[in-house]
């Protein structure tokens, strides 16, 4: 059976890894790159780049030693260097000797490279696409509540566990009506977890270089290591609130980049690659709403990300919302993002208690 | 007859310290231990120093701070554990409450914490490189064959600072042998280089940051009176170097055992500073993150975990662990055997 790795988007991966198994075609995945992965990737990688980079080429790397023949990679939306990372990758892997090739996920013509090269078929070809969607839709409902669950949860775990639970389902599912209904029960099994609603948590949002915000090896499990404070996070990288983009410009000619133009217009004036408008607009957006904090996550060296940083800075002064800024390295010992989220909650946590104090909501 | 006291134990990267205070926030003793790599060792000898010099103390809560702090936290039985960046704060705060910036220099990390109104707004901490940190001093010293305490003095005797590049330790080690071949004297170049640490700290931590005084400074690098004296220079303004300021973090761990109302200390005892313990290291191949758990033992007894990052495998000690279902492992690739 043909098999095909696919990138690593965290629990989205799940809903990628059936699209592809629709098409008859095995997928080779997972929802966080594992550590032997991103080791082959940073040997193999010039030492300047980004992780994100490295993260790839290693999955693809380990990959072709599984003896998978394919790989796909998302490279054509947003002006990162990830756009002309795919051509570099392709040559590392070249002058590795490694035979695995690379498709883009992306639109030159009509139908992506991939679908002209496999050609299921319009039908084999537009369920998958519809399975796949609904499964994206269920992940960012389970995500959701488990952001809002986790800070409030009496016995320590339980959101995870219902999480795993409900994802480890849908990974099974073969059909969109058996994805769907896994979707429909996903609210009731959350009600199941007891919490207390008298807590007021803290509310952060996560915010900077996508993959950064998605793999769970890369982001050291960020999600998890603040609601476990206590701390409600909203991830600002939703892969269903891409693709409604996707299709509104497409259809409506309508981009949502120009609503966040509209929002950062004061500090950014112009998209400056990867998610970094996004980064700015949300900030704004966040310290409009009453959300407590900011974490920002980039990459050493990730150019947008790095370069929004300033106007971050001046955001956090004059918007008056706190921006932790992470920026994250090849470093397998968290004891570093932990301090710093730790001490971050502290500083909230004592901000709030003022704001109180003198009345301010 | 024995008076309670709470423990502040701060494990770093090069020190281990131990503050034990009277309820009422008074320091009974202060240890400073260069740790030799060995935190659990490290750890148990500081506990059995303070049973010699200042014996019949009874233990009413314990926490906790510092790149060791789990570890640590597992070994003495902490009711608390803090980060490093909270703790100190809280020690400045009780010694200076008018504070508005901390300056806290250690082994290998350098942090600037931005305090107003007797609170912590704001803080930084380096991020991938060691320059400017304490153990660059400690290689230069070494370097040059001379200790910690003569490069402190040596700076002070400088008339003329000469200039060492800052941006990284290696140039920097560059520039200096340099130096002194072209013939400037040792403590032009002693002081030369804690003006480059000051320099590189100053515009990489503190980039961005409102300084205002009053400046606390702290931290192991706080002793070296030529990094007080380069601060000075640089900033135009006094900086306060605190009582305790080798200790600081220590000092804050104890205020912060003091202040959490701890019923039934956690702490184990004579237990904690006699017992062998022993960690056993192994992967969780329960997702695809392959954590490297770390199991803490006493004989059969396993008193904690760290490593995780999915709450699997943390839970008090040996007790119950939460059941974690693993997420779907796509790849049923498995572990590799170590």
């Amino acid at each position: 059976m043909t098999q095909i790795a696919i990138p690593n988007i965290g629990n989205y991966t799940v809903a990628l890894a059936t699209a592809v198994e629709s098409l008859g075609i095995k997928p080779w995945a997972s929802t966080a790159t594992t550590p032997e992965a991103l080791k082959l990737g940073t040997e193999a990688a010039p030492e300047s780049v980004c992780l994100p980079l490295k993260a790839h080429l290693g999955h693809f790397i380990a990959a072709d030693r599984a003896g998978v023949e394919y790989a796909l990679m998302v490279n054509s939306v947003g002006t990162c260097r990830l756009r002309y990372y795919r051509h570099m990758i392709e040559q590392i892997l070249k002058d590795l000797g490694l035979k695995i090739r690379i498709f883009g996920l992306g639109f030159d013509g009509f139908k992506p490279p991939l679908v002209r090269h496999f050609d299921p078929g319009p039908i084999t070809f537009l369920k998958p696409l519809f399975h796949a969607g609904e499964q994206i839709r269920a992940i960012d409902e389970m995500e959701t509540l488990a952001w809002k669950t986790r800070p409030i949860e009496l016995a320590h775990g339980e959101t995870t566990r219902v999480m795993n639970k409900l994802l480890l389902e849908l990974s099974r599912c073969r059909t969109l009506a058996e994805s769907r209904a896994v979707r429909r029960t996903t609210a009731s099994r959350f009600a199941t977890i007891a919490v207390d609603r008298s807590k007021k948590p803290l509310k952060v949002g996560l915010v900077g270089e996508v993959s950064f915000l998605r793999d769970k090896c890369l982001n050291k499990n960020i999600e998890y290591l603040l609601g476990d404070q206590g701390i409600e996070v909203k991830n600002f990288f939703s892969l269903g609130e891409e693709l409604r983009n996707i299709a509104r410009i497409v259809l409506l000619n309508k981009n949502r980049g120009r609503e966040l133009l509209d929002i950062a217009d004061r500090y950014l004036q112009t998209t400056v690659g990867g998610h970094a408008l996004d980064s700015v607009a949300h900030s704004i957006r966040c310290a409009e709403l009453g959300y407590d904090g900011m974490v920002h996550l980039a990459p050493c060296g990730c150019m947008p990300e790095v370069g929004v940083r300033p106007i971050l800075k001046r955001v956090s002064q004059d918007k008056d919302i706190p921006i932790l800024e992470l920026s994250f390295d090849e470093h397998t010992c968290d004891v570093g993002i932990t301090t710093r989220l730790e001490a971050f909650a502290d500083v909230l946590r004592e901000r709030r208690r003022k704001r109180a104090a003198v009345g301010v909501s | 007859m024995s008076d309670p006291c709470f423990l502040g134990i701060d494990v770093g990267s090069i020190s281990t310290n131990l503050v034990a205070i009277a309820p009422g926030g008074e320091v009974l003793c202060e240890l400073y231990r260069r740790g030799d790599g060995h935190p659990i060792d490290s750890v148990q000898a500081c506990l059995a120093q303070l049973q010699e010099e200042a014996p019949g103390l009874a233990v009413r809560g314990v926490c906790t701070t510092g790149s060791g702090r789990m570890l640590a936290g597992a070994v003495v039985g902490a009711d608390v554990v803090k980060n490093e960046i909270s703790a100190h704060a809280r020690a400045t705060l009780h010694l200076h409450p008018d504070v508005r910036t901390i300056f806290e220099i250690g082994g290998q990390d350098s942090k600037v914490t931005v305090v107003r109104d007797g609170a912590v707004v704001d803080f930084s901490m380096n991020l991938v490189c060691a320059a400017g940190t304490g153990s660059f001093l400690d290689s230069q010293a070494r370097r040059l064959n001379i200790t910690i305490e003569e490069l402190s003095a040596g700076a002070m005797l400088s008339q003329n600072p000469t200039t060492i590049a800052g941006r990284c330790t290696v140039f920097a080690e560059s520039d200096m042998i340099h130096k002194q071949q072209v013939g400037h004297a040792q403590p032009d170049i002693l002081m030369g280089l804690c003006h480059a640490l000051v320099r590189n700290y100053l515009a990489n931590v503190c980039a961005g940051k409102e300084l205002k005084s009053p400046i606390v400074f702290q931290g192991g690098v706080s002793a070296n009176q030529g990094i007080c004296r380069a601060f000075r220079e640089s900033l135009g303004c006094d900086i306060i170097v605190p009582r305790h300021h080798m200790v600081m973090g220590a000092y804050g761990a104890a205020l912060i055992a003091s202040r959490t109302g701890v019923k039934n200390t956690r702490y184990r005892g004579e237990k904690a500073a006699t017992h062998k313990v022993v960690t056993k290291g192994f992967t969780c191949a329960d997702c695809p993150n392959h954590c490297e758990i770390i199991e803490i033992r006493d004989g059969e007894e396993v008193i904690g975990r760290t490593g995780g990052r999915c709450g699997k495998w943390d839970g008090n000690g040996g007790g119950p662990r939460p059941q974690v279902d693993p997420v779907p492992d796509l790849l049923e690739m498995g572990v590799p055997e170590p």
